[in-house]
């Protein structure tokens, strides 16, 4: 298979499997703005009327955190058992392994980017401005899919040799997600001393570039970007060697 | 014989590690110190009962594993196993599963989808063609299958028992088919169990027992003799 074959493979059963997946339920397309939507008045009817935080804009600046991050822990979820479930079609052709992770993390791209669509909307409809630093978050949808991508990548290829990793995985993006800032606003609550180390985790930091994008009106740090970005490349590289490396192991592994 | 090799072997070896408990594994051997090879041009059949190591070594000839002993020399040749229904998705049309499908065992976009006509003719779908291969019948996802693995190209192609599928008129189409691919030019391995196509369709054949080889050679005598010792 040339790799320009392997690029026409992946990008078609992207959009067949969209296709396959939507046409499962009645309302087929619209649950991927339906279910955010939902989430967002959870959280609206929580933290907003219950709570009553309504005042500062809560809703907004969590939700800018919160669909960053759904969008991360999903993709990894779902790619962890990628290469278990392909199982049986690597046993009847031969097809680069990193195929089946790849599916799952364009999958939920592509679904993500109409969730970010409602985020926009959702800030505009909270009054905020659309501002020149909001042309800085389709880039940073962009590194965080670089971020995610070797991730979800690593954690498939690593699933078929111990299977409880799966399991260390869900709990990880879930306790990641307490030390990603969605919740709060890590100026105020993380010492100032620890903020280096708070924004060390990509995901934190691209956090807070979003929010600082959309409602503050502040540019990402090109600098800490730029090495997210780096290191992001490098991983990627790795990731795939990985699965390269371990090819012909994964069929008689996934299938015992 | 001086024809070119398409395929050499040398004491290609499988084991399976099955794992018992936390560290403890249980070494499960299923070929050992498999030699020979294949010409270019020629029909070789594989021999052997259920749980022999067939489909072990179609997969290691498919690339698909790689051998834990020995070796496998392929001289540049692409070699496929014929498989029915790669990847299908139920929730998708007859199209869309040729489609992605052909794209597996190969072709490009571009071919998958110049050869939908002739596939949906094959398969005599018609216009179940565009509905979900859900509300196929067995008969008729095995069609489809069949008729999109038909139309792919490989060097070495591996058959695997597939010259029965659909019904009785589907099935003398599918083998006349699969009769004109074995006797052109096209340089097949072919596993079967009936010893009377192995027979007519191959010129030599190996046979494997326990996942040794217990024989090599002429086809009609190496099956002749497969047949005494199981009295078949």
């Amino acid at each position: 298979m040339t790799s320009n074959q392997f690029f026409q493979l992946t990008i078609t059963k992207v959009f067949l499997n969209l296709k396959a997946e939507a046409s499962k339920s009645y309302l087929s397309y619209l649950w991927w703005v339906l279910e955010p939507a939902l989430f967002v008045a959870v959280f609206y009817l929580v933290f907003g009327v219950f709570l009553g935080n309504r005042s500062e804009g809560f809703i907004v600046f969590l939700m800018c955190g919160k669909i960053p991050y759904l969008w991360f822990s999903r993709s990894v979820n779902n790619s962890a058992n990628a290469i278990v479930a392909g199982g049986g079609l690597m046993n009847q052709v031969s097809i680069p392994k990193v195929f089946f992770p790849s599916v799952v993390v364009l999958q939920d791209l592509i679904k993500s980017a109409v969730v970010f669509l409602l985020m926009i909307v959702l800030v505009l409809i909270n009054n905020y401005k659309p501002s020149i630093e909001w042309i800085a978050v389709p880039l940073l949808f962009l590194i965080q899919a670089l971020v995610i991508a070797p991730i979800a990548i690593i954690s498939s290829a690593l699933v078929p040799f111990i299977p409880d990793l799966k399991f260390i995985v869900m709990t990880m993006t879930t306790m990641g997600m307490f030390a990603s800032g969605i919740f709060y606003d890590y100026r105020k609550v993380v010492l100032p001393e620890h903020h280096d180390a708070f924004l060390l985790n990509p995901l934190a930091n691209l956090i807070a570039m979003y929010r600082g994008a959309l409602l503050e009106n502040q540019w990402p740090d090109w600098q800490s970007l730029g090495n997210i970005t780096g290191i992001a490349i490098i991983a990627l590289i790795m990731s795939i060697k990985i699965t390269q490396f371990f090819d012909l192991k994964y069929p008689r592994l996934v299938i015992r | 014989m001086s024809r070119e090799f398409a395929l050499k072997l040398n004491g290609v070896g499988i084991e399976y590690l099955q794992r018992q408990s936390f560290f403890r594994h249980k070494k499960h051997r299923v070929l050992s110190n498999i030699t020979f090879n294949i010409t270019k041009g020629e029909t070789l059949g594989v021999l052997g009962r259920n749980g022999c190591g067939k489909s072990t070594l179609l997969k290691v000839l498919a690339g698909i594993i790689a051998p834990d002993q020995g070796n496998i020399e392929f001289f540049g040749n692409s070699v496929s196993l014929l498989t029915l229904a790669a990847g299908f998705d139920n929730e998708l049309s007859g199209r869309d599963n040729a489609i992605v499908s052909a794209m597996l065992l190969g072709n490009t976009k571009a071919d998958a989808i110049a050869q939908l006509d002739e596939v949906n003719e094959f398969a005599e779908l018609g216009g179940a063609f565009e509905e979900p291969v859900k509300t196929y019948s067995a008969g008729m996802r095995a069609r489809l299958g069949f008729s999109i693995a038909v139309k792919m190209q490989a060097d070495v192609l591996l058959i695997d028992e597939v010259l029965g599928v659909g019904d009785e008129g589907f099935k003398k189409k599918a083998r006349s088919v699969i009769l004109d691919r074995i006797n052109s030019e096209q340089t097949v391995v072919l596993v079967s169990h009936s010893v009377d196509t192995m027979v007519n369709l191959c010129q030599r054949a190996i046979w494997l027992e326990r996942g040794q080889l217990k024989g090599i050679g002429e086809a009609a005598t190496l099956c002749e003799e497969y047949r005494n010792t199981f009295k078949l």
